[in-house]
């Protein structure tokens, strides 16, 4: 599903923040991306989520080399990934409902079947009861569900995270996590990049260890994931 | 082909594209007087100019009035007798008072003032009349006839029109320049405003014309806007000045007529300003996304 092969990145022709990365993910898989600050973590999911492209390398994704799609195609690649970023990035202007039929509406769907599927998944985060507020009315950990929410409506082939529990308490840390752990269950592919080794070692899924732009090691194992259920024990 | 939806906020006070229908309406409203004035202009000049053509004035000067008078009606009938000369009218005192007042003052126009005797003649359209001729024959009745078919104040006349008009045109480009380098503006302003905006559209798979397209709309609404705005402010300014014009009118100024159906291309303006708008910020947008990943 998701094959590195040599990749190299630079902003703007400066130093190189990802050197020479090789790894390859396989389809319905969940990965952390660990590593310190400034190692390249951030980087590497832009690679994915095709907000970047590789200086050298290839990106297979979706059976192509997305590194070397043409600028119109991505539109179409990107609608296969779903991104939750660290700082949310909710459009401030929109209730939570619209931010999440965003990716519907821009797919082109139609009115009435986005609303269904989008309160449907807004009920499954937890938000029934903040559908119509704006995001600067929420807290931490409900723009982030509604970020997930925005990131998943699509049922997206890959989910990308970038510290999706960096700005919430752990017990939130803890229920956004099982939402991943579910929507893996489902067939997603999910990378979440985080700092937080508990819950990396909580949930056993494999790991990608980046130090200065390079790819250190992978480990861990994925039969580990089934074990996680903090979540759905505090939710019964 | 992408479906379009506004995604963009409400124009929030701070921003630089919230003075843009007002921009365009200065823009509307400048054009509309532009073209207002040269339609008058050109109305007024083609009245001017119809009224002189296949026209000749004969003068006849002298202190003696008898005299003058007498060689007025043999070269009356010398020219009834020019192949080419439809209509030969000599003008009455009343109407050389009429001409004369505007410029001496009503009342000062005496009998004892050597005012000369003319002539009005007009031509056949088809015909062609030697002026040169023409003198040469009526000099034999009399040495102080003068003729004049006002080839020489016409051709100025011409060149006033054309440079007027090309001016006009030339001040109509340069405002749809200023315009388009407005719009340009705004339109660079506001993605600079949404970039984080466009950037979350973009990741999420929304193509570079389904962006355009919300920003070619919102511009369009500007022009559109300000054009309606211009235009209105314009024909009030346009109507103002005209009753100015007719209050003054006492003879030194003709009262001009509005072109009505001519000037019904005023109405096209907002339209116009409305389309160039849309245009240019779907380029711009456009040139602005493609520098993007």
């Amino acid at each position: 599903m998701v094959e590195f092969r040599n990749v190299s990145m630079s902003y703007d022709k400066g130093h190189e923040v990802l050197n020479d990365i090789s790894f390859k993910l396989e389809p319905g898989s969940m990965h952390f991306l660990t590593g310190p600050s400034g190692a390249g973590k951030t980087s590497l999911l832009k690679l994915m989520y095709l907000a970047q492209r590789p200086s050298c390398g290839e990106i297979m994704m979706f059976g192509r080399d997305v590194a070397k799609a043409m600028r119109d195609e991505l539109p179409k690649l990107r609608r296969r990934i779903g991104v939750v970023f660290q700082d949310f990035r909710l459009l401030d202007h929109m209730t939570a409902v619209d931010n999440v039929a965003l990716p519907l509406r821009i797919a082109g769907g139609s009115g009435a079947q986005i609303n269904e599927h989008v309160e449907e998944l807004l009920r499954w985060v937890g938000l029934e009861d903040k559908m119509l507020s704006l995001p600067s009315t929420l807290s931490g950990g409900e723009k982030q569900r509604v970020a997930i929410a925005r990131a998943v409506i699509r049922r997206p082939d890959i989910l990308l995270a970038d510290e999706p529990t960096g700005n919430v308490d752990p017990e939130m840390a803890e229920r956004l996590m099982y939402l991943f752990v579910e929507l893996n269950k489902l067939g997603t592919t999910i990378v979440i990049a985080t700092h937080d080794s508990a819950l990396v070692k909580k949930v056993g899924a494999p790991r990608l260890h980046l130090v200065g732009g390079r790819l250190l090691h992978i480990e861990g194992n994925k039969k580990d994931i089934s074990d996680f259920n903090v979540g759905k024990e505090r939710d019964q | 082909m992408s479906r379009s939806f506004n995604f963009l906020p409400t124009v929030k006070s701070g921003e630089a594209t919230r003075l843009l229908p007002w921009v365009m309406a200065i823009m509307v409203y400048l054009s509309a007087l532009a073209a207002t004035g040269s339609l008058l202009l050109h109305s007024g000049f083609d009245n001017w100019a119809s009224s002189l053509q296949g026209r000749i004035t004969v003068q006849i000067t002298g202190e003696d009035k008898d005299q003058i008078t007498a060689e007025s009606l043999e070269i009356q009938k010398a020219l009834r007798q020019t192949p080419g000369i439809e209509e030969v009218r000599i003008l009455s005192d009343q109407e050389l008072k009429t001409l004369l007042e505007p410029w001496l003052g009503s009342g000062n126009i005496t009998d004892d003032l050597p005012v000369p005797v003319m002539i009005d003649v007009q031509t056949s359209e088809e015909a062609y009349v030697n002026l040169d001729a023409l003198e040469s024959k009526l000099k034999q009745i009399s040495d102080n006839v003068y003729l004049d078919d006002h080839a020489k104040w016409l051709s100025h006349f011409y060149n006033l029109a054309y440079t007027v008009e090309y001016t006009a045109l030339g001040i109509l480009i340069m405002i749809l320049l200023a315009s388009v380098g407005i719009v340009i503006f705004g339109t660079k302003s506001s993605m600079s405003e949404h970039k984080n905006i466009i950037a979350i559209m973009h990741l999420m798979g929304a193509h570079d014309q389904m962006i355009a397209k919300a920003y070619q709309k919102r511009f369009m609404y500007y022009g559109l806007k300000g054009g309606l705005i211009g235009l209105l402010l314009s024909f009030i300014t346009v109507y103002g000045l005209l009753n100015l014009v007719q209050d003054l009118s006492g003879g030194l100024v003709e009262t001009p007529t509005l072109p009505y159906l001519k000037m019904s291309i005023l109405l096209f303006f907002p339209l116009l300003f409305a389309s160039l708008a849309m245009v240019t910020a779907r380029i711009t947008v456009m040139r602005e996304l493609g520098r993007m990943v």
